[in-house]
């Protein structure tokens, strides 16, 4: 799992790339510490490189978009893969993002 | 097709679940929708019995089994059997999420069962002998190879 963010003026965009699983998700958390540091932001995941997601994964991007929340920012997935898209589905998850 | 793993208590060792989980998949010739849904409802499954049979303990087992099953329909299941020995846990009772609600509202946690009971056509739990004794069982698609 590699998680690499880049920062342009009013948008932080993370790229996520591999398996975010219970295995890979402390990693992860730490990791993203740049977007929650942004969440008053536009912040954009872009999913096109992930590969699978478990519930620890999908903790984390609500405790993102939950931090966007109280902060006035948002959350966009952009190239989700239908089979991750079918556990946003499943969990009521894909309501509370926006997608592109 | 039978066959069995054996994992100690450690999260890390979710990446050994994944690549027995990829293997069968290329043993049954699964599509990667099916390989995809058996990740994680396993994975799921294998978690919470790590998070919550041995608390304080490490080094302890949980075993995993696969069979695949032809029923007198035609359809094709793989029976999967996760079996701890650690205290009783029946995560079948565990309260559901309620998946309507807004993210300010929405709990973190609770989705791990909820995904395995709504990937697999069936989840039972019994206690027996000491052991707590997870059932699984996932309905193949059509047109896959029984091997």
């Amino acid at each position: 799992m590699t998680l690499e963010i880049q920062q342009d003026k009013d948008t932080i965009t993370g790229r996520l790339e591999g398996r975010l699983d219970t295995a890979t998700s402390q990693q992860f958390a730490a990791e993203m510490s740049p977007l929650l540091n942004n969440a008053d932001k536009h912040i954009v995941l872009d999913c096109s490189r992930l590969e699978f997601i478990s519930s620890s994964g999908l903790r984390l991007f609500l405790s993102l978009r939950k931090a966007t929340i109280a902060k006035g920012g948002d959350v966009t997935i952009t190239g989700i893969t239908d089979e991750i898209k079918q556990v946003f589905t499943i969990t009521g998850f894909y309501s509370l993002f926006n997608f592109k | 097709m039978q066959k069995s793993l054996s994992l100690i208590n450690d999260i890390s060792q979710v990446t050994v679940l994944a690549e027995w989980v990829s293997l069968m998949g290329k043993e049954l010739f699964l599509p990667m929708h099916t390989i995809f849904q058996l990740n994680l409802a396993l994975e799921e499954a294998v978690v919470n019995v790590m998070n919550y049979a041995y608390p304080g303990k490490k080094g302890q087992y949980v075993t995993l089994t696969a069979k695949t099953v032809k029923n007198i329909d035609g359809s094709e299941h793989i029976i999967f059997v996760l079996k701890d020995n650690g205290i009783p846990f029946d995560p079948t009772q565990a309260p559901k999420p309620d998946t309507t609600l807004t993210a300010e509202k929405r709990n973190i946690g609770g989705l791990g069962i909820f995904l395995v009971q709504h990937l697999m056509e069936s989840v039972t739990y019994e206690r027996r002998e000491e052991n707590n004794i997870l059932t699984m069982k996932y309905r193949l698609p059509q047109n896959t190879p029984m091997l």
